[in-house]
């Protein structure tokens, strides 16, 4: 079976900075990985780089039979509402938007927003009861559900989250990681930046960074 | 999703977007103003310079051969064109006839007229006594201050013509003060002069009151001239280029004036909307980073401007009309008529200002997404 993600010699330069040096995985379809090192080891980099926001300035990074290194802007934009759903540290809501259209706008960029769906992927993750809040009368935790819900709607072909625990409390962060538990259970593939021991441990293979380069891949043992 | 996303863009700033809305219904107040008075100002102006004599005049074609009399059926003829720009047309036959003691005659220019169309014509004369207002009041007649003066006429005075052994007694109503030569002339009823001259149906010439552009005067002119075949139809040269060039200045000065408006106002959106740029830069970095094309995301941002432009180009269109209608009032001393025409030219032009002095939001547009994430 292909790998969902193949990295080739990845490169990345800020300047004279190479944030990432030669680094190359697979990650196959419907595996949780989760992406460690210490601060500035280019964890944020390679997740920007297979999300589409950021371009290496060298190596591959194939996501779903696509080089991103190789689109363009337009297509590059095309990629992230098609392929990737995204779960940020900071929960990034737009904060004039109810929990629901926050959704939508994921599937308005995506194709057609559907109100109906839109509540549904919020039902799952345990908001019901929340659809037309505003981000600021949500918690931490249940900001970060929306972020997520937003993140699947469109199902996409990869979930990337960067630190999605790393602004909540112990509660909510168990709540989230049940999350991703259930989602890794129910078929997708995600990659998790995190500096978590534990979350680190629930991903089927941990792969370390260390001064931007790959450090060790270590598959975790159930 | 976009009016719902655009609703609560609108709802979210509203703030800040008062201020730019602020701007561009100030600005669309004073641009519906000013374009709706040169819409009315044109008619408003030739109407106030039609108080000022005529500006067309017919006479009978200068040739050796031809009399210096026309029939007065031209006058039938001019009626029948119908056209609305002709203000007023009054028939002039002249005569150079004598009145004071027979032994010591003295000459005096008599103009026989309608006098209810040359109180149209010139109602800016200067009037001692009444001014004579009925067509046919044959027992009637205005004298210039000059020949009042010569011969110590006063309103009430008896004043008796003679003109080849024929005489016409008439009271003086009032003596006019015109600057010109009407204040060497004695006024009369057309057909009384026409008794006294043995000329019946004559007249000497027309002089008509034409309202409208350049163009427009022209246009009826050539209407008379076809009408009137064998006749001159000429204008009065120095009135209608004065006019012309006036209405031309302030036209230029209205155009002028919206312009630095427009500019004004686009620079005050442009302040607004600074401020409001800075907010919106994270909002326009997540919307891209969740695949939306730069074209789609500052679509929202754009209608925004486009919003401010078409409310504040309605409110400014209300006030505009109030503004214009004072204006009126004090310059033209009278109503301005409201265009609806200046509606859409009034939304239009704001749309424009405001998608102009969108600018900084239109930068946003360069906006990195990786960047704005990680919180640059």
């Amino acid at each position: 079976m292909a790998p969902l993600v193949q990295v080739e010699g990845l490169c990345k330069k800020f300047g004279s900075v190479r944030a990432l040096d030669e680094v190359g995985f697979d990650v196959v379809s419907g595996e949780w990985i989760a992406i460690m090192g210490p601060s500035g080891s280019g964890k944020t980099t390679l997740m920007n780089i297979l999300g589409g926001l950021d371009r290496p300035t060298g190596g591959r990074a194939v996501v779903d039979g696509t080089d991103v290194a190789t689109l363009g802007e337009r297509e590059l934009t095309r990629y992230r509402a098609e392929k990737i759903g995204f779960v940020f540290q900071q929960f990034h809501l737009v904060p004039y938007l109810s929990a629901v259209e926050n959704v939508m706008l994921a599937q308005y960029f995506h194709s057609i927003a559907d109100e109906a769906e839109a509540a549904r992927a919020l039902i799952r993750v345990g908001l019901g009861d929340r659809l037309n809040h505003l981000p600021s009368q949500l918690s931490g935790g249940e900001q970060q559900r929306v972020a997520v819900a937003r993140a699947l709607i469109n199902q996409p072909k990869l979930i990337l989250a960067d630190e999605p625990t790393g602004n909540l409390d112990e509660a909510n962060e168990q709540t989230i990681l049940a999350l991703l538990q259930d989602l890794h259970a129910s078929g997708h593939t995600i990659l998790v930046v995190t500096h978590s021991p534990a979350i680190g441990r629930m991903a089927d293979r941990r792969i370390e960074l260390a001064h931007g380069r790959l450090a060790q891949i270590v598959a975790n043992t159930t | 999703m976009f009016w719902r996303i655009l609703w609560r863009l609108l709802w979210a700033s509203r703030s800040r977007l008062a201020l730019a809305l602020v701007a561009v219904a100030s600005g669309a107040t004073i641009c519906a103003a000013l374009v709706n008075l040169d819409l009315d100002a044109s008619d408003k102006l030739t109407r106030e310079f039609r108080s000022l004599g005529a500006n067309v005049v017919i006479s009978p074609a200068q040739t050796a051969n031809t009399a210096a009399t026309m029939d007065a059926a031209v006058m039938r003829r001019i009626d029948a064109q119908q056209a609305p720009e002709i203000l007023a047309a009054a028939p002039y036959l002249y005569l150079v006839a004598q009145t004071g003691d027979e032994k010591i005659p003295v000459p005096v220019i008599v103009a026989g007229t309608w006098f209810d169309q040359i109180a149209r014509i010139n109602s800016w004369w200067s009037i001692t006594g009444r001014r004579v207002s009925e067509r046919n009041d044959a027992a009637d007649c205005m004298v210039g201050s000059e020949v009042a003066r010569t011969l110590g006429l006063v309103p009430g005075s008896r004043l008796t013509l003679r003109y080849a052994g024929r005489e016409a007694t008439f009271i003086v109503a009032g003596v006019l003060t015109a600057g010109d030569s009407e204040d060497s002339q004695v006024f009369v009823d057309l057909a009384a002069a026409q008794n006294l001259a043995g000329l019946s149906g004559q007249v000497g010439l027309v002089q008509l009151s034409v309202r409208g552009s350049t163009r427009a005067i022209e246009n009826v002119m050539n209407g008379l001239a076809r009408a009137l075949p064998g006749l001159d139809v000429q204008p009065v040269r120095q009135l209608a280029v004065a006019e012309g060039r006036l209405l031309e200045r302030i036209r230029g000065l209205l155009f002028a004036t919206v312009a630095l408006i427009l500019a004004l106002t686009a620079l005050g959106v442009l302040a607004a909307m600074a401020g409001l740029a800075l907010e919106r830069r994270r909002d326009v970095g997540l919307m891209k980073a969740l695949g939306g094309t730069v074209r789609r995301v500052m679509r929202f941002f754009l209608a925004e401007a486009a919003a401010i432009g078409i409310l504040g180009g309605i409110v400014g269109y209300g006030a505009g009309m109030l503004l214009a209608d004072w204006v009126g009032k004090r310059v033209f001393a009278t109503a301005i008529s409201p265009r609806l025409i200046v509606l859409p030219v009034t939304i239009g032009l704001m749309i424009g200002v405001a998608l102009a002095g969108a600018l900084p939001l239109r930068l946003l547009g360069r906006v990195r997404p990786a960047e704005i994430l990680r919180g640059e």
